[in-house]
């Protein structure tokens, strides 16, 4: 499978980009074709423009060369895997704003004629979300993990209608061991060799 | 009476932005002192930075660029939110905004030993939401409505116990009319409005 891994978090000794090692490794031995998105690392750019907002139902709403690139590759991904630590119940600016900037009308969805929403990226066939938490997990679902539903809900309104849906998460991130860390990132190998 | 509204759109010349217009002139018959922030004209960084995050822990570590924002969020006791809705949440200008304005020492505390955190806005009364929506009220309720969880549950436990949320929507704003889109201007100054107003019950037992 070709798939597009898209990881979010501004230092990159991070345990976010550990696990995106672990992810990239795992994925490569099963034999997929990774494409790792760093977009702290590529400097992707997260607000939308003026620009960029008023090109946005034209037939070009892609202005910048870097969002161009994503979109590309996205549009030949199969699975999509996004890793990132989840702050104030959602993903980080970084990753919203990349929804926002590639997953743009043409890639993400495209409207019909009544200027309805349908499905754009109906070559996806499987979403995997990774993210750490500082709160305990009963607290997350009660602010009601916005990422995760960001991603498993309103991304995947967008792919294949059977679209496969997985979410790792470690919880209480700055009270776990280092034992439990890599009991994580054992889980996230296991999780990914048999995407 | 201290209104702080935070607006975000790209456009100067949004619907988004006649809304912020018509809310604050709502807020400021109704006698409140109003500070507005503007975070598109404001060139914000939404992205936080390396060192933003490795001094997340340390309580007043604050940005230069973040300082009057924090100021401001101490100063009312009405906290406003006005922007459009992409992907069934805030702007990625705004979710940056949340992420690096609100820092330990400014809207929380974080006890000894604990894994979650207590409120810093404890000045904090009321929280409003105005927001379009391209999508429809049912379309936004399948994908999880995540930007109103946002605001009223992350942002909300950081305020007083007792805060109150007032959210205004307006859906399908592509497809609205123009009389639609008038009407719900009317109805954010009216509400805005409001505010400032004591409580009073109708008969039929709504606030009116």
């Amino acid at each position: 499978m070709r798939v597009v891994l898209v990881v979010a978090h501004p230092d990159p000794n991070s345990f976010s980009h550990a696990i995106a090692s672990t992810a990239t490794a795992a994925l490569t031995r099963a034999g997929h074709a990774v494409t790792v998105l760093d977009l702290y690392a590529e400097e992707f750019r997260a607000a939308m423009s003026l620009d960029e907002r008023l090109a946005y139902h034209s037939e070009r709403p892609i202005l910048d060369p870097m969002a161009e690139r994503h979109a590309g590759i996205v549009k030949h991904a199969e699975a999509l895997v996004f890793i990132y630590p989840t702050w104030w119940s959602t993903v980080p600016a970084i990753l919203k704003g990349w929804l926002e900037r590639v997953m743009v009308p043409g890639v993400g969805f495209v409207f019909d004629e009544k200027q309805h929403v349908r499905r754009g990226l109906t070559h996806v066939h499987r979403i995997v979300g990774i993210s750490t938490y500082g709160s305990r997990r009963i607290y997350v679902r009660a602010l009601h993990d916005n990422g995760r539903r960001t991603l498993l809900r309103a991304l995947r309104l967008n792919t294949a209608i059977f679209t496969r849906r997985s979410w790792l998460g470690l919880y209480q991130m700055d009270n776990r061991t280092v034992e439990q860390r890599a009991a994580f990132l054992r889980r996230v190998d296991r999780k990914l060799r048999s995407l | 009476m201290n209104a702080y509204v935070v607006y975000c759109h790209p456009d100067p010349e949004s619907f988004t932005a006649a809304i912020r217009d018509r809310a604050v002139d709502g807020l400021r018959n109704a006698g409140y002192e109003v500070r507005v922030s503007d975070l598109y004209a404001d060139e914000f960084e939404p992205a936080m930075s390396r060192q933003e995050r490795l001094n997340h822990m340390t309580p007043h570590a604050r940005h230069p660029d973040v300082g009057r924002y924090c100021d401001n969020l101490r100063w009312c006791d009405t906290l406003v939110f006005v922007y459009p809705t992409w992907w069934s949440g805030q702007p990625a200008m705004l979710t940056g905004w949340f992420d690096r304005v609100l820092l330990r020492g400014v809207a929380w505390e974080l006890p000894e030993g604990a894994t979650t955190v207590t409120a810093g806005l404890t000045n904090v009364h009321r929280l409003v939401v105005i927001t379009a929506h391209g999508s429809s009220k049912f379309l936004n309720v399948v994908e999880g409505e995540t930007g109103r969880r946002v605001v009223g549950r992350a942002v909300r436990v950081l305020c007083h116990r007792f805060a109150r949320t007032t959210w205004l929507a307006l859906y399908n704003i592509d497809r609205s009319s123009a009389a639609e889109r008038q009407a719900f201007l009317d109805r954010v100054e009216r509400r805005m409005h409001g505010l400032g107003q004591p409580a009073r019950r109708t008969s039929s037992g709504r606030r009116s």
